[in-house]
């Protein structure tokens, strides 16, 4: 198979570039994406069911559709014939249900095309050659965006192999008493589903967490922000996604009361190491750098490519410099796309990737 | 959004082009150049506070529209009054929100979809918004250029006496240098007519308007007319800033607008008037009087009659003889917040009519009444011949 596009990764960062180049008028048989599983949000699906999950953090622009317009909540209105969720919008104040998000998710599936282009392949590597990339076997395509996805769940290194620690993003019940580690927004959704279902948790933390309503500070999801960070020497590159890395969750009283009301009744409470309890959770995030992912791994040391720690070394449009020319685009999207955008593994930092690379199809297209 | 400064400028001057081309035609349409120098106006007040904007919002959530739009909405409308941009208020406030709505739309729905990386640029739409200004550039330059050519001649009128009467028979703007003085009165008869600073002095009328339209004539004083301080027939005029004094004729009106009812309304503000039978008087006219002063009128100081329709508000009428303010003879007049004081009885007469009134209707006329104050008149208000008053 040859072709002017791959996409490798079917998950919801491979859907957004899909959906992306679909809107910039490629049929769905010059996209060939490669993935373990035909539903893109399968995975996302699992986890978010893990941790009882019922909205999104994101808001009405956090959807797959390549245009930011209308997002979930013009489609919330129109559905309901409600302006609800319109003043809830321009109040940053709408965030769609799960449920929500899956079923536009379903109807992009179909509008896009997105079965006629996935192939079911683990592609585990990528290697430059004339004129493009060849993807382990499956052919030489000019332009090829990776979106692998987070390489694994994360546990603390005491907790490895402990049995009575779980994963937040694996599915599990609550015992009566339960410790949650992690202060993030997997950690704080735990606090609260424990809660709810009668435990009594402890917050397991070190830190006190951020309250941010994004992961970033909302400029740092356009140029404005971007500027300055893409303008920023590498140390500081480094310092910022680290900072920026740390747990937060959103602002507001539906977080903070059932806390402070089981805080009250001695069901809450916070301590820097686990304890004993019968279940720990963890609520760790995902393994960080592309180390942890075999295929950027091999990537990285097949081709020298430049990294700084953990990260790989993109040009501001999420593209690999050094495997990015006039004939050819190698690009990143989702968590590894981190060093061209710092909210890379949110659903707007997908988009960004996406639209970095169609510009670079379109590009060679027209040479 | 967090709009970088370009993607404000880009996405300002996008959203002004359609408000623009609109202007244009609608200038066409009233053959007035306020829609273009409103939408001038309103592209150059954002512009200017979207560098304000830059520095003090880094992220604008959508509903900051709303305050930020009323914020420049009273700059816009300041700014109009202060240059003088002949914008009627209800119009112009009509195009300023459909201007803004449309800018809302198209911020949110139409650039979006015309350009996907429209959020992560801030705003900024790359090779487009080069093409958008440029075309901003040219209809705005475009609609100057022509406003500017076809504007009327300036023509200036020296220090000094000129004898008169002044015809002004094609559309011009007769402009008095500081002690500007024409002897005899001035005429004028073409549409398009300015005539500012300048002293009349004597004459049947002293300003005649006659079968003219948007004719200004402002900051203008007359003394010793012997009918008419201004005459208007057949046209419509804004008169404003006027003084009106030391008639010499024992019937002669202060400023008279008559048998212009199917024409568009004349306007009479901040004008003094002194003496005289009648400080203002309408005949068969649409007029809005206000803000003016008439004192010491020997009929009436303001009149509206022969089915006139009129807004009369916040004048200042004082010491008139029979009657402050009239509204008569199937007239229709709104008459508000004005002051009218020391009207007296014109005993002499014997005119049940005139004993004083502040406010009189008249022979089927309707007045209707809303915060004046009246005070040390002989009679504060009155109707006669099935006129009626209410109040608001």
């Amino acid at each position: 198979m040859t072709g002017p596009c791959a996409i490798v990764g079917g998950g919801l960062a491979g859907f957004v570039a899909h959906a992306t180049l679909r809107k910039g008028g490629l049929e769905p048989a010059e996209i060939a994406v490669f993935g373990n599983d035909p539903d893109p949000a399968a995975v996302w699906r699992v986890r978010a069911a893990a941790i009882r999950q019922r909205r999104m953090r994101s808001e009405s622009d956090g959807h797959c559709a390549p245009s930011s317009f209308p997002g979930l909540a013009v489609r919330a209105a129109l559905r309901r014939r409600s302006v609800v969720p319109l003043v809830q919008t321009v109040a940053d104040r709408y965030h769609p249900t799960v449920g929500e998000f899956l079923e536009h998710a379903e109807e992009l599936r179909a509008e896009t095309g997105w079965d006629e282009s996935f192939s079911r392949a683990r592609i585990q590597r990528v290697r430059a050659v004339n004129g493009g990339f060849e993807l382990d076997g499956h052919g030489v395509f000019a332009n090829v965006l990776l979106a692998p996805g987070h390489p694994g769940l994360a546990f603390p290194e005491e907790l490895e192999g402990d049995p009575r620690a779980v994963h937040a993003y694996e599915p599990h019940d609550y015992a009566e008493e339960i410790e949650v580690v992690g202060a993030g927004m997997a950690a704080a959704t735990e606090w609260l589903n424990a809660l709810t279902a009668g435990s009594a948790v402890v917050s397991v933390r070190r830190r006190e967490p951020e309250r941010r309503p994004l992961n970033l500070p909302r400029e740092l999801f356009t140029r404005r922000g971007l500027a300055g960070y893409h303008g920023a020497p590498a140390v500081d590159r480094v310092a910022f996604l680290r900072r920026y890395g740390a747990p937060s969750y959103p602002p507001g009283p539906a977080w903070d009361e059932p806390l402070e009301r089981a805080g009250r009744d001695g069901r809450f409470r916070v301590a820097m190491e686990p304890n004993g309890a019968g279940q720990v959770i963890c609520a760790t995030g995902f393994k960080r750098g592309f180390r942890h992912d075999p295929l950027l791994a091999r990537l990285v040391a097949e081709h020298g490519l430049e990294t700084v720690e953990g990260w790989i070394v993109l040009a501001p449009d999420s593209t690999v410099p050094g495997l990015t020319d006039a004939g050819r685009t190698l690009a990143l999207a989702g968590a590894p796309a981190q060093w061209a955008f710092p909210a890379a593994d949110t659903l707007v930092g997908a988009k960004y990737a996406a639209r970095g690379f169609l510009r670079r199809v379109r590009a060679w297209r027209t040479r | 959004m967090a709009y970088t400064l370009r993607g404000r400028l880009e996405s300002r001057v996008a959203a002004a082009l359609a408000p623009l081309l609109a202007a244009c035609v609608i200038a066409l349409v009233v053959k007035s150049w306020w829609p273009v120098e409103l939408a001038a106006l309103m592209l150059a007040v954002g512009l200017a506070l979207d560098a304000v904007y830059h520095r003090l919002i880094p992220y604008q959530p959508g509903w900051a529209a709303l305050p930020l739009g009323l914020l420049e909405l009273g700059i816009v409308m300041g700014l109009a009054r202060l240059l003088d941009v002949a914008a009627p208020l209800a119009a112009a406030l009509a195009f300023y929100a459909g201007a803004w709505l449309l800018a809302q739309v198209l911020a949110h729905a139409v650039l979006p979809l015309a350009r996907l990386s429209y959020g992560d640029d801030g705003g900024e739409l790359g090779r487009p918004g080069a093409a958008v200004a440029g075309l901003a550039l040219v209809v705005l330059g475009s609609a100057v250029g022509v406003a500017w050519a076809t504007q009327p001649p300036l023509v200036r009128l020296e220090a000094g006496v000129h004898e008169g009467p002044l015809v002004l028979d094609h559309s011009q703007r007769l402009v008095g240098e500081p002690g500007a003085v024409v002897r005899g009165g001035i005429v004028v008869t073409a549409d398009d007519v300015t005539v500012r600073d300048v002293t009349v002095v004597g004459g049947e009328f002293g300003i005649e308007v006659d079968g003219a339209e948007r004719v200004l004539l402002d900051r203008v004083e007359v003394l010793w007319a012997e009918l008419d301080g201004i005459n208007v027939r057949r046209s419509t005029v804004t008169i404003r800033d006027c003084v009106i004094r030391e008639p010499i004729g024992s019937h002669t009106q202060g400023i008279d607008i008559s048998f212009s009812f199917d024409l568009g309304p004349s306007v009479v503000e901040r004008c003094t008037v002194t003496g005289g039978m009648e400080g203002i008087v309408t005949h068969f006219a649409h007029a809005l009087v206000r803000d003016n002063l008439v004192s010491e009128t020997a009929l009436r100081a303001i009149t509206l009659t022969e089915m006139s329709m009129a807004d009369v508000e916040g004048n200042e009428v004082e010491d008139a003889l029979g009657v402050g303010i009239f509204c008569g003879d199937y007239s229709v007049c709104r008459i508000e917040e004005n002051s009218v004081s020391g009207t007296v009885a014109d005993v002499e007469s014997g005119d049940r009519t005139r004993m004083g009134f502040g406010i009189l209707s008249h022979y089927g006329a309707e007045a209707t009444l809303d915060d004046n104050r009246l005070r040390g008149n002989a009679r504060p208000v009155g109707s006669f011949l099935r006129a009626s008053i209410s109040s608001e």
